[in-house]
């Protein structure tokens, strides 16, 4: 399974209008591609930190989000985070295959065991 | 300095604005006095004495305030000016609005307290601010002003004056009246329908015109409710029509988010920009709600720094039955939750 995981996520760059892509494991490491010339890889974990940090009001707001998406004029921001802690993020140009592909993207990596 | 107007309108409303930068007081002056069309005569200060001075001279309704006034501190010059006048509307201004600062604004005495606005859109929304405020109306816009202003702002103004009068909105050939009597919205008609449906259809239109006119009667009256009721079904109308576009799929601007398609509508709640609400519909934790709408609005401030992406339009968030649309825009805080059908496969 986490051979699998491995696979999708390293597929993901490839998907027309990806324009970064991080995971971030409940220890708190984490990895991740970006186009360099529209986004710096090391910007990916502050990124994923920051999300982690906006859980809190979430939850005082009784939300439990599958997944949540900022929308930005050139870009849209995805973060989805599974009940076991781990979380990931996309970073799309929009009106593209992966803008298109957010949801199904976010439902299989959902649909990854933790094991 | 007194900015005497130039057109034949004579100035109604004396206002007086303080403020120790000179260039924000002549563009402060210049931008609401335009907006007024002229029935603002705008009285200046760049410190607290001038300030007491054209109060004492002046008929001075309204004064606002930079909340850092040179020669003395906010608080004492708010008192020194109630002193003076007091029936005056003071507001307090301030370059960046923070709690400790409307807290301590008002508890000074002022009756409101802003954020100075940066686009000419937030200086729109100050002045309506202001008129709201004073009980002030804008004349009826002339036919080049009313390019500007929408049908909901001129039914807000004619209502706030308590005037009589009549709209007739046209697109090519005239679609309905509104009859607006003692500031109360008394009829509608749209072809055949009548009342709050023929209201709702006419302040939903996209495009078209319309003409102030004369108080005639109406041949029935329909209408009962409160104009506020009326225009606040009719903002939450709009809300819900774009929000459900873009549930859709038909994201205009940005591009695609959700494939889902659109949902019932659960809960909306609408703030001005400064926090105030303005309407709410099924709502049921109104000031959780609006805490993280703020909460979001400035984690996108970050972002936005931080990645380049441009405008930030919105936040959703997919939850397992629904999906909660947060839209935090320096004008308006809109917070809307609509059910999804079934996720994806």
């Amino acid at each position: 399974m986490k051979h699998d995981f491995k696979n999708w996520f390293a597929s993901l760059p490839a998907v027309p209008g990806v324009i970064a892509c991080g995971v971030r494991q409940p220890n708190g490491k984490w990895g991740g591609f970006s186009d360099e010339k529209k986004f710096p890889a090391e910007k990916i974990g502050e990124l994923l930190k920051q999300f982690a940090e906006l859980h809190e009001p979430l939850a005082a707001a009784d939300f439990s989000p599958r997944w949540t998406t900022w929308a930005f004029e050139y870009g849209h921001l995805r973060f989805v985070a599974r009940p076991d802690q781990w979380l990931l993020m996309l970073l799309v140009s929009p009106e593209t295959e992966a803008a298109h592909s957010l949801d199904q993207l976010s439902e299989r990596f959902l649909a990854f065991s933790a094991k | 300095m007194t900015k005497e107007a130039k057109t034949k309108t004579e100035p109604r409303h004396h206002v007086l604005i303080v403020d120790a930068d000179h260039d924000y007081l002549v563009a402060a002056g210049d931008a609401f006095h335009g907006l007024s069309e002229n029935t603002w005569r705008i009285h200046t200060a760049t410190g607290a004495l001038a300030a007491l001075a054209a109060v004492a001279a002046e008929k001075i309704k309204l004064a606002v305030l930079d909340d850092q006034p040179s020669g003395g501190e906010v608080a004492e010059l708010i008192g020194q000016l109630r002193v003076k006048q007091p029936k005056l509307k003071i507001v307090v201004m301030a370059g960046t609005a923070t709690d400790e600062k409307r807290a301590a604004s008002l508890a000074a005495g002022a009756d409101l307290f802003l954020e100075k606005p940066v686009s000419p859109e937030g200086l729109k929304a100050v002045f309506q601010n202001f008129c709201e405020l004073l009980g002030w109306v804008v004349p009826p816009p002339n036919a080049e002003t009313r390019r500007g202003v929408g049908l909901t702002d001129l039914i807000q103004m004619e209502c706030l004056a308590g005037n009589s009068s009549l709209l007739e909105i046209f697109r090519e050939h005239s679609l309905g009246r509104i009859y607006l009597e003692q500031g109360q919205i008394i009829h509608a008609v749209c072809g055949e329908l009548a009342g709050e449906v023929a209201f709702q259809k006419l302040l939903g239109l996209a495009g078209g015109t319309f003409e102030l006119r004369d108080f005639e009667p109406p041949p029935e009256r329909t209408l009962n409710r409160t104009w506020e009721y009326l225009l606040g079904e009719a903002a939450r109308h709009r809300e819900l029509s774009g929000l459900r576009a873009r549930a859709g799929g038909g994201l205009a601007g940005t591009g695609a988010v959700s494939t889902e398609p659109a949902g019932k509508a659960l809960e909306l709640l609408i703030c001005a920009g400064t926090g105030e609400m303005l309407y709410q519909w099924q709502c049921p934790a109104v000031a959780a709600r609006l805490g993280l709408l703020k909460t979001v609005a400035r984690h996108a401030e970050t972002l936005i720094s931080e990645l380049q992406l441009g405008k930030f339009d919105r936040l959703e968030i997919q939850l397992a039955d629904s999906r909660a649309i947060l839209q935090p825009r320096a004008d308006r805080l809109i917070f809307a939750r609509v059910a999804a059908s079934a996720v994806m496969p």
